[in-house]
């Protein structure tokens, strides 16, 4: 069994901390303050090749495998701060430049992947409702067919990128009847009449992220918009769900790294009582946890984008990513904090940010909970 | 124009950690060949060079460094195989061959490597070639047609300009440019580019280097001192104590 | 026999006198040196080092040799040193013989050490210690060939003094059509700061970023270094950020200095910087972040705000 990356895959991996030093080094105190989104930033993300990792190089992207998506990703979240530009990011490749690249036609693929490749078009995702979080696919936004449209009416929450986005991708319903055999995909542009944003919904973490709701008003979409097949939303949804949840946290990984790392430099230069803090064995055990928690969550990580590299399935395995490194980076921002006493608190040591960026990875994607009905059930349970 | 950009692979200095173990050391581009680099494909992004080729001398290993400086966007690039320590004497014998195989009108490189830091190999290289020299450059331009170029150097007594008749080898400093960094598909593309691999008798070079390092060690760290609460205590201590007040 | 060349460097008249330490080297290296110097109407600065116990001064006096191109001035010292069969070309470092000896040393085909700090016997050969990676080691290098050429570390080596017999001054001459003529001076900006010299001063006050524009770095730094009759430093991001011209840039690429007293304000501590503050008496550090590696480093460390603490410092010092 061979643990290490090639040296071709290396060099790629090495080239995104430089890219990442000298672009995205800007300050994440201030940039979290402010709340807002980095076009800048964003944009030369898009011109290094993050946005188009998993495209194939037809559409305009690197065609990378599960593992290399992984790699980059955790190199980004190990050299930039700014956690809500990487959600921002995630939430595009998954929820859209995905389900595209699974579930979209060749013309559709041809008109939207080159943009979304290249950060010259932002993505969104508009499932859930206010109604309608975890039960997804009990949605009440419908669609409904008017000759060569389809009009959409409905209602969407936690659309992440909303404020900013180019294209949504869109579930809605064309018969309620049939539950979650009526969920339809849609790609709508912005400024389609009846596409309305709505305010901004100001988050805990990852600020710089943005988010709204989005309201549906006799929208029309062209048909050849709508993604899949009718009622196969729920279809589309589940081919990049496991992209999805196997990769999204691969950046947490990369952040439980810089923390630990700078936990045991603080560990070793501040002395309490004659002797570096590192000595006493409450803040050691807690970096030890650090350690061990950073490489648990990168095996599973590594293990989950292997097994989907070779084509399997691997369900079960990402839903444990998802499920493990949430738990993960959350128990390590706690720990980090603690480590550096009084000034973990405080916002210039930029742990209190790392652990409110942290908390919503046990809501997004499928909430904790879900993740584990889902494993249990995949147990037999 | 044909410019000949020499570049050092040299280990990330990010990556000395002088406590606790080191896990795998990182390598670069030096930085100031890097400039070079960055300068060279400008000249050429402004139309006023047509040709960029990269050289480095060293083992496999710095196959690395060619694909990023050609993926940064040199046309072609030269690794000549040689994995002994060199100094600057046998590297600049090395780099003359080059030029004589090669013939640019411009060698472009850094004014020192960051680890060795003996800013030599370049005036060596211009003496080697009588050709004329600007060092420490800190902005650079053609003038007359492309054969003369006007450089601003940074001396210890501030800036200084000059003008060299082409060929000549010119040396970069800190601020002449900032590189670009390499995005993931022009790696990707740069991989499937081949380049040149060469020995140093293929070059019609037969040098040792002149110096020995017989050992090193880590310079002694300064003692931390004091930390102090006021002005007047710092004030009280330096002329009191050290007497430097 | 003289073993040892030492190129002396000069600029507006005045000679620079650290210029004058690698005759001490020189000195460890064989019985005898001679001096070079070269430019345009010179004689007194050839006058001025007669008094150093050299057994010449070569003296290159020519209109050509008016500004320091390097293409001319190594022709020109490669021929002295050539006629003198000299072993050793000694330089103190500097931009200036950082331009002209690797070039000198490369048209008497020898190898060439940067910033010697020390030298020791080692198997009847002498071997010479100098840093690399930034100062933060010291190798011990043996150099090959009948010639080799050397500079000194400025610091690392104390002014000669002057002795007693004054050294007779012999006019170099060489054909001026031998003379390379592809480098033309332009233009040089050099603004009299009215503070001492960097490299000489026995106080110097650095910044960095921190100090966040001109007008803030020349009253905080400037003010505090005039108030202590010392010389303007800077780190690499200052001079960077505009803040002050190049030439005040202490450092790995820029100039090592080695004062009595260094103030390191607003200063990280990076390696890059410190390495040119390595040989300074006592380094204070006025930093805001009490985690500053500069602490590390400093004999006497202030933690705070660097608008309030130096301008208090200046009324220290003046009362």
């Amino acid at each position: 069994m061979d643990f290490s990356w090639s040296k071709e895959q290396k060099e790629l991996l090495d080239a995104v901390h430089r890219f990442a030093a000298r672009e995205l080094a800007y300050d994440a105190i201030q940039a979290d303050r402010a709340g807002q989104f980095s076009h800048d930033a964003w944009k030369k993300c898009g011109v290094f090749g993050i946005q188009g990792l998993p495209v194939p190089p037809e559409y305009g992207g690197l065609g990378c495998d599960p593992l290399m998506t992984a790699g980059v990703l955790e190199r980004l979240g190990y050299s930039c701060k700014d956690n809500g530009l990487i959600f921002a990011i995630n939430a595009h490749l998954w929820t859209v430049v995905m389900p595209l690249i699974t579930t979209g036609t060749d013309s559709q693929k041809r008109k939207y992947l080159p943009g979304l490749s290249s950060g010259a078009i932002v993505g969104a995702n508009a499932m859930s409702e206010p109604n309608f979080g975890s039960d997804a696919f009990n949605l009440a936004t419908t669609a409904q067919r008017d000759g060569a449209h389809y009009l959409l009416n409905g209602s969407k929450t936690f659309v992440t990128n909303a404020p900013v986005a180019d294209l949504f991708a869109v579930y809605a319903t064309v018969d309620k009847s049939k539950g979650p055999h009526g969920v339809t995909g849609f790609l709508v542009e912005k400024n389609t009449p009846g596409l309305v944003i709505g305010r901004k919904i100001e988050k805990m973490g990852m600020r710089t992220a943005q988010m709204a709701e989005v309201f549906l008003e006799d929208c029309p979409v062209p048909v050849e918009n709508r993604l899949g097949q009718e009622g196969g939303g729920s279809l589309v949804f589940s081919r990049s769900m496991t992209w999805e949840r196997g990769c999204i946290l691969a950046s947490a990984v990369g952040a439980m790294q810089r923390i630990l790392e700078t936990c045991i430099r603080y560990a070793k230069t501040r002395k309490q009582s004659g002797q570096s803090i590192g000595k006493f064995q409450h803040v050691a055990g807690k970096i030890v946890d650090m350690k061990l928690r950073l490489e648990t969550s990168r095996q599973l990580l590594y293990h989950s984008a292997w097994l989907r590299s070779q084509g399997k399935a691997g369900f079960l395995e990402a839903a444990m990513v998802k499920l493990h490194i949430s738990d993960c980076w959350i128990k390590t921002c706690e720990d980090a904090i603690q480590v550096h006493g009084g000034y973990g608190y405080m916002v210039d040591y930029e742990m209190e940010r790392e652990l409110r960026d942290a908390l919503g990875s046990r809501l997004y994607s499928g909430t904790s909970e879900i993740q584990k009905n889902l494993i249990a059930s995949l147990l037999g349970l | 124009m044909k410019i000949l950009v020499p570049f050092k692979r040299v280990a990330d200095p990010g990556s000395y950690v002088d406590q606790g173990a080191v896990e795998e050391r990182k390598w670069i581009i030096n930085p100031f060949d890097e400039i070079a680099v960055e300068e060279a494909i400008r000249i050429k992004e402004r139309g006023e060079a047509q040709e960029l080729v990269g050289a480095t001398i060293g083992s496999e290993g710095a196959e690395e460094q060619v694909r990023t400086a050609m993926a940064m966007g040199l046309d072609r690039a030269i690794r000549v195989d040689d994995s002994r320590y060199l100094d600057a004497y046998a590297v600049s014998r090395i780099l003359e061959g080059v030029v004589r195989l090669e013939k640019p009108d411009l060698v472009l490189m850094g004014k020192q490597a960051v680890d060795s830091d003996a800013n030599q190999t370049g005036q060596m290289l211009a003496g080697r070639l009588s050709w004329p020299q600007a060092t420490f450059v800190s902005k650079i331009e053609f003038v007359s047609g492309f054969t003369i170029a006007r450089c601003t150097r940074e001396t210890d007594s501030g800036l200084e300009v000059i003008t060299v008749d082409l060929p000549a080898v010119v040396t970069t400093d800190l601020r002449l440019n900032e590189p670009r960094y390499v995005s993931l598909p022009s790696l990707m593309k740069a991989r499937r580019r081949p380049f040149e691999v060469l020995t140093v008798e293929q070059i019609g070079v037969d040098v040792q280097s002149r110096s020995t390092v017989l050992k090193s060690s880590p310079t002694p760290r300064r003692a931390a001192g004091v930390r102090l609460e006021t002005v007047e205590q710092l004030v009280a201590c330096l002329r009191n104590n050290d007497k430097v007040l | 026999m003289i073993e040892s060349l030492v190129l002396i460097e000069h600029c507006a008249g005045s000679i620079k006198r650290s210029s004058l330490n690698a005759a001490r080297l020189a000195c460890r290296l064989g019985d005898h040196f001679a001096l070079a110097v070269l430019g345009n109407g010179v004689v007194e600065i050839a006058e001025s080092v007669r008094a150093l116990g050299a057994r010449a001064v070569l003296l290159a006096d020519s209109p050509l040799l008016a500004e320091p191109l390097a293409d001319r001035y190594a022709a020109v010292l490669a021929a002295m040193a050539r006629r003198l069969g000299a072993r050793n070309l000694l330089g103190t470092s500097s931009t200036f013989t950082k331009d002209v000896l690797p070039r000198t040393a490369a048209l008497l085909d020898a190898p060439m050490l940067s910033d010697v700090t020390g030298s020791e016997t080692v198997n009847g050969e002498t071997v010479f210690q100098h840093p690399v990676n930034a100062g933060s080691v010291s190798a011990t290098v043996k150099l090959e060939g009948d010639v080799r050429v050397l500079t000194v570390r400025g610091a690392a080596f104390a002014t000669p003094v002057p002795t007693g017999a004054p050294s007779p001054i012999e006019m170099f001459s060489f054909d001026p059509a031998a003379l390379p003529n592809g480098t033309q001076f332009v233009s040089r900006d050099t603004r009299p700061s009215g503070r001492p010299d960097l490299t000489e001063a026995s106080v110097v006050v650095s910044g960095g970023r921190p100090l966040k524009d001109k007008e803030t770095f020349e009253r905080l730094i400037g003010g505090l270094a005039d108030a202590l009759g010392g010389a303007v430093g800077a780190t690499r991001a200052a001079v960077d950020a505009g803040m002050v011209p190049n030439d005040c840039q202490v450092g790995q690429t820029g100039k090592t200095v080695a004062p009595e007293l260094y103030f390191a304000v607003g200063v990280s501590g990076a390696i890059q910087h410190m390495a040119g503050t390595m040989d300074a008496k006592v380094i204070v550090a006025i930093n805001r972040d009490p985690d500053a590696p500069v602490f590390q480093m400093a004999n006497y460390g202030l933690v705070g705000d660097l608008h309030e603490l130096v301008p208090n410092l200046i009324a220290a010092i003046r009362s």
